[in-house]
């Protein structure tokens, strides 16, 4: 009997989950003229106008051993994946509200339906990626490795690593409102402190190396553009991924049973 | 978990419930003010009680008020009715679902249709894909939508999202129904629809626990509870105990 409840009560959070990220997907892309299409055009499109902006600028820099194109739009789609699901979860509670006021339903599953989401656009962006490569190489810039399927490695970590943090700003925003703007210039920060559209090479600066060690995102994104260009990184690279990974759920998901009380007090 | 005798009327049973709050006594909610605040020195904490040893049982079928002005912490007793807040000491327990009745339009997605806001509420408040099924027919045809269930809800006029999510509440299987300040929902046609089908459903043995600040409730409940100051003032019929919480109010 006991088991019973608990595979049911699974099977309904599965389901409840199921809807919540096909909701994100839709609203994302809501009634767009070519709807779905949009998941694969929109990232191209981006790529298609920073590849044209910024490859006069950076894309003749030293290290270079991808195809500019490649190289840029790689880091966006890995770097989309933590970006895109902390901004949606941060609120995603607070919006939530007036169901959580009144229902006993486990508040991990709001961060977790954004993060579920935001792999789906990456599934999305990827077959864009993919499209890319396939024009690139055609002319003769790009060359296709087996390592891409190393893929299956490094995205797991990203997921997970962006999951720990959802969790974390999900709770913390209940409490502290004005966390919207003061994250989304931390994301800025980020964006610019993580090598997406420049090589670190092209700045020639020791300073911003070192720094860029403890940027977790550098990690994941290098790591995705090595296996691009054929490289399989050291033991020690996948053990960074996962170790970032894990410190960041492990925090996320301590800190928001511990606030749990606070959070049903304060919704 | 206690092992407590289980009285087989009883659906509800709040015991020895305490509730303190910590919080900062100007509630702080920005990460500024807390910063500013703590520069300035002027960070202190107060101890808040908001419940205070509240006991009762509730049983199958019965229709009870919670009555108080605001901030007397009847939300709270909600919540941890419902489970979802832990009190500080005591226990509240539920035997049986609980449906809760929420505010005009609460809870709704406005991109998305009608019918896809009702498997999303529904499935938050923990029903199945096959208990949503069986049911959606019931709930379209209560909330008297029509067509208008395949249109966004952010199209709908705010009677139409009350009706919506009214039906919803109405029509899953629940063992005791939580309602929140209600029934100024829709015209006076669907106003007196959702009364009956309250009625209908209290004679099918459903409880309810109705929190409120008026009296506008009074026909539906036989029974009240009203909180004073995180206190059971007085629990007994409703008609006398809605008498004197209004002559007490009249005074102030």
């Amino acid at each position: 009997m006991q088991k019973e409840g608990r595979m049911r009560r699974w099977g309904q959070q599965a389901y409840l989950l199921r809807l919540l990220v096909r909701r994100n997907i839709k609203n994302q892309y809501y009634r767009s003229f070519i709807g779905v299409l949009w998941t694969v055009l929109n990232p191209l499109l981006n790529m298609l106008v920073m590849a044209f902006v910024f490859s006069s600028i950076f894309g003749r820099g030293e290290g270079m051993t991808l195809d500019y194109s490649v190289y840029l739009l790689s880091g966006n789609i890995i770097f989309n994946i933590m970006r895109t699901s902390t901004s949606g979860s941060l609120t995603c509670l607070v919006q939530q509200r007036d169901m959580l006021q009144k229902t006993k339903v486990p508040i991990g599953l709001f961060p977790t339906a954004n993060v579920l989401s935001s792999l789906v656009t990456f599934g999305f962006s990827f077959v864009a990626l993919l499209l890319v490569m396939v024009i690139r190489a055609a002319a003769g810039a790009y060359v296709f490795h087996w390592q891409i399927v190393l893929t299956v490695a490094v995205v797991p970590a990203v997921t997970l690593f962006s999951l720990g943090l959802s969790y974390f700003l999900s709770a913390l925003y209940v409490f502290f409102r004005d966390l919207k703007h003061i994250y989304s210039v931390i994301l800025t920060l980020w964006t610019y402190m993580t090598p997406l559209f420049y090589t670190i090479e092209t700045l020639k600066n020791d300073l911003v190396e070192k720094v860029l060690v403890f940027n977790p995102m550098y990690h994941y994104v290098t790591y995705f553009r090595d296996i691009l260009s054929g490289t399989i990184p050291d033991a020690m690279e996948h053990l960074i991924l996962y170790a970032f990974a894990l410190v960041s759920f492990a925090i996320g998901y301590l800190f928001m049973n511990a606030v749990r009380n606070g959070i049903a007090a304060k919704l | 978990m206690k092992q407590i005798p289980h009285d087989e009327n009883c659906v509800l049973e709040v015991h020895d419930v305490t509730m303190k709050f910590s919080r900062y006594d100007v509630g702080v909610d920005s990460l500024k003010e807390l910063i500013v605040r703590a520069f300035k020195g002027d960070l202190r904490r107060e101890k808040f009680v908001c419940l205070k040893h509240v006991s009762f049982t509730i049983n199958r079928g019965e229709a009870v008020a919670v009555i108080g002005r605001n901030g007397v912490g009847k939300s709270t007793l909600l919540k941890i009715v419902s489970g979802i807040l832990k009190p500080t000491s005591g226990w509240a327990r539920t035997y049986g679902r609980i449906s809760p009745l929420l505010k005009l339009g609460a809870g709704f997605d406005g991109n998305a249709t009608g019918m896809e806001n009702i498997y999303l509420n529904a499935a938050i408040m923990g029903y199945t894909k096959k208990e949503i099924d069986a049911k959606i027919d019931e709930i379209i045809e209560f909330s008297e939508l029509g067509d208008f269930i395949y249109s966004p809800v952010k199209t709908y006029s705010s009677g139409m999202m009350a009706r919506l999510g009214f039906s919803i509440a109405i029509s899953m299987e629940s063992e005791i129904m939580l309602i929140d300040e209600i029934l100024a929902v829709g015209d006076m046609a669907f106003q007196q629809k959702c009364y009956d089908k309250l009625s209908q459903l209290r004679a099918k043995g459903l409880t309810f626990l109705i929190v409120s600040h008026s009296s506008a409730v009074k026909k539906l409940c036989d029974r009240a509870i009203w909180i004073e100051r995180g206190h059971v003032v007085e629990d007994g019929p409703a008609a006398e105990t809605f008498e004197h919480y209004s002559q007490a109010m009249m005074k102030k």
